[in-house]
């Protein structure tokens, strides 16, 4: 699954007057695999998309996407979803659909075919000829993710892509990102939704204060902020130990966090062996979004943009 | 990619600019206008003409007196005139209504004024009084002239073909005046048509936050120049359509309009002052385009661009504060300083070459500052579109955007 790397940022630095926004961030974002691009608001996601699609001039470091710095001519391969939403509010939806189908190579006919199956799949058909600012926000959040897939980009840029949708169009807005995934595009995807984040993505990366604060698989992350959990239900005084941390103690429900490098089975043993009775025993990892309130929730002051 | 991205935006930027109806709402108001007052001029020519012609041949009861003896009886008779000699019982009589007037030639009609009297028959009516006593004593001129050849004269119906020489060679006077003064005209037109469209063309991408999405897609001087020749389109179809009444008033109603006769044919196109009104309308056209842009790439609402809009407008008028000098001494301080100076050189040194004093020298260094500065205008509107139009509400700080690596 995993290829060579279409994104690569290299000791990235951006600085807006005095303040500085990113500081040495570098990543690997490979071909193919669907990239979550996670923190929180104004930790500096965005302007990192901005810069490696040259609307900002970075500070320091090089942002290069399948080895060089990206030229709007390259536009052709990159379908991009910004965080600021917009289009041409007083044309008609057909007409946008055209005109950003044309930009990305398409002839007009297969511009127009493409709009008109698309506006069919996202239950849009009757408003094809209807002017933008006639359509609900939820409809034109749909038109312009149409238009950011339009001619099937190599590379997927989303930043917050179900920012205002409801649940059901959530869903099939998710269904059309795993096709274009299925279909062959790297995609990287910026979301506050951390289900969508283990449902789509491959590898993370979480940015704070401008900085990477962890890089690599879910798993990986699970790993080093979570580890495992355990949850036990039992009767009898938990004892203290070496081998474990007690994270929730209740009348016969415990969890354990395991120390680094202990085995499971030891930490049972350990319970048996000091007359704890246990009913249940059981592991599972810690949530991305258990992950993402702990390495968040305690930063008061966003940095960036 | 860039021919068939920059046909794209073309064509996407006119065709929505035309199929809006506030486009023709607004377009065909002007034609629209000068037909319903074309209308009004061939009805009112048509009803003054008839006015005029019946009350040069109205038949008046009326009485006169002639100190001038230009006015003779048989002449004041076929118009209904009665010769009296009683100027107070021939106003009574006009007063009772026994005669419609009373007219008093004085010693010299030349210089002294003729006495009316006459009973109010309305406003429009009363006027026949004034014109039978002019035609009577234009009847009576011709009558002591006795010759057609010299009445046409005295009237003034003569035609006079002038030629004239500078340097030796044939100039061609007024008739080569026009021709380059064209230019000017063109250059007001489009100007004030496609002023506000020029400075609203990139805040819209701005204000609708479509920014990210087309600079990501497209090269910024691409959408830029398509922009500023999808707008000239349009401006020159609008010029079309709002020359098309007049046109065609002149083709076909020309006699009914009153309007002039004009023999194009003795226009003198000369092509040093064409080529150089060309140029000058190209470079101002291109100065004010990139500027306009450039403005719009900084401000985030049409609004707040209006005063910068408001003073290069009055840039383009102040020339005419000073056209009797640009006329009648070029070398002035003051049509100098209009001259070069980028904002108002394409009026003056349009006005100038319509006059034939601009010099060749000036010429050239007015058209190369026109072309360079226009050009960069043009450069630094795409940089600040690029790097400025991300700012989307905000007011953009030019000094912090020159400072961004120009890749554009």
């Amino acid at each position: 699954m995993v290829g060579e790397p279409l994104v690569r940022i290299r000791d990235f630095r951006m600085d807006f007057g005095n303040q500085t926004v990113i500081r040495d961030l570098s990543f690997d974002v490979h071909a193919g695999e669907t990239f979550g691009f996670l923190g929180s608001n104004g930790s500096g996601k965005t302007t990192t998309l901005r810069a490696l699609l040259g609307i900002y001039q970075p500070t320091a470091g090089t942002l290069h996407i399948d080895g060089k710095v990206f030229e709007p001519r390259d536009g052709a391969r990159l379908g991009y979803l910004p965080e600021e939403r917009g289009l041409y509010k007083k044309e008609s939806v057909l007409d946008v659909m055209v005109y950003f189908g044309r930009l990305k190579g398409l002839s007009r006919q297969k511009a127009k075919d493409w709009s008109r199956t698309y506006l069919e799949r996202v239950s849009l058909t009757d408003k094809a000829t209807a002017r933008l600012d006639k359509l609900s926000g939820g409809q034109q959040q749909k038109i312009q993710l149409g238009v950011t897939i339009m001619n099937d980009p190599e590379l997927l840029i989303l930043d917050e892509p179900t920012q205002g949708f409801d649940p059901v169009n959530r869903r099939l807005l998710m269904d059309i990102i795993e096709d274009q995934k299925r279909a062959g595009a790297t995609v990287i995807m910026v979301t506050h939704q951390m289900e969508e984040v283990e449902r789509l993505c491959d590898r993370v990366l979480l940015l704070k204060n401008g900085t990477a604060e962890a890089y690599g698989t879910i798993e990986d992350v699970q790993d080093r902020y979570g580890a495992t959990i355990i949850r036990l239900q039992h009767s009898g005084l938990l004892p203290a130990s070496d081998l474990y941390d007690i994270t929730l103690a209740e009348h016969d429900y415990a969890e354990l966090a395991p120390r680094a490098g202990t085995a499971e089975a030891d930490i049972l043993r350990e319970l048996v062996r000091h007359g704890v009775a246990v009913r249940s025993f059981t592991t599972a990892r810690t949530s991305l979004e258990e992950i993402f309130i702990r390495v968040y929730g305690e930063q008061n002051q966003p940095v960036g943009a | 990619m860039a021919r068939h991205n920059l046909n794209t935006v073309i064509g996407f930027e006119f065709f929505r600019t035309v199929k809006k109806r506030r486009f023709w709402i607004t377009t065909l108001a002007i034609p629209v206008a000068l037909a319903i007052v074309f209308a009004l001029i061939i009805i009112s020519n048509q009803s003054t003409s008839t006015t005029a012609k019946a009350q040069k041949n109205a038949h008046l009861s009326f009485t006169y007196t002639d100190d001038s003896g230009l006015v003779t009886d048989t002449l004041a008779a076929t118009y209904g005139g009665t010769k009296t000699t009683d100027g107070a019982r021939a106003i009574a009589e006009v007063k009772t209504g026994t005669v419609d007037a009373y007219f008093v030639f004085p010693v010299d009609p030349v210089t002294q004024p003729v006495r009316v009297y006459g009973t109010d028959k309305g406003i429009f009516e009363n006027g026949k009084y004034d014109a039978v006593a002019k035609q009577i004593l234009i009847a009576a001129a011709q009558q002591k002239i006795s010759s057609p050849q010299l009445t046409a004269l005295a009237q003034g119906n003569v035609t006079i073909k002038s030629q004239t020489y500078r340097d030796g060679k044939v100039s061609g006077g007024l008739n080569a005046v026009i021709p380059p003064l064209l230019f000017l005209l063109i250059f007001y037109v489009s100007i004030i048509l496609l002023g506000n469209q020029m400075l609203s063309s990139t805040l819209e991408e701005k204000e609708n936050r479509v920014t990210e999405m087309i600079l990501t897609t497209l090269n910024p001087t691409t959408l830029i120049i398509g922009k500023v020749i999808s707008l000239f389109m349009v401006g020159l179809m609008q010029m079309l359509i709002f020359a098309l009444p007049v046109i065609i008033g002149y083709l076909f109603f020309r006699s009914n309009l009153s309007l002039p006769d004009l023999d194009l044919s003795h226009l003198s196109l000369e092509p040093g002052p064409m080529i150089v009104g060309a140029l000058l309308l190209l470079g101002g056209f291109i100065l004010f385009t990139g500027t306009l842009v450039a403005v719009g790439a900084v401000m985030p609402t049409v609004k707040e661009a209006g005063p910068i809009f408001a003073s290069l407008m009055v840039l383009i008028f102040v020339p005419f504060y000073v056209v009797s000098l640009i006329v009648s001494d070029p070398h002035a301080l003051i049509v100098q300083i209009f001259t070069y100076f980028p904002y108002s050189a394409p009026v003056t040194a349009m006005l100038r070459n319509g006059f034939g004093s601009l010099t060749p020298l000036e010429s050239a260094t007015v058209i190369a500052e026109l072309f360079i500065l226009g050009f960069i205008a043009l450069r630094l509107a795409v940089h600040l579109f690029r790097y400025g139009s991300i700012e989307y509400s905000k007011k953009l700080s030019i000094r912090n955007t020159l400072r961004r690596r120009n890749h554009a």
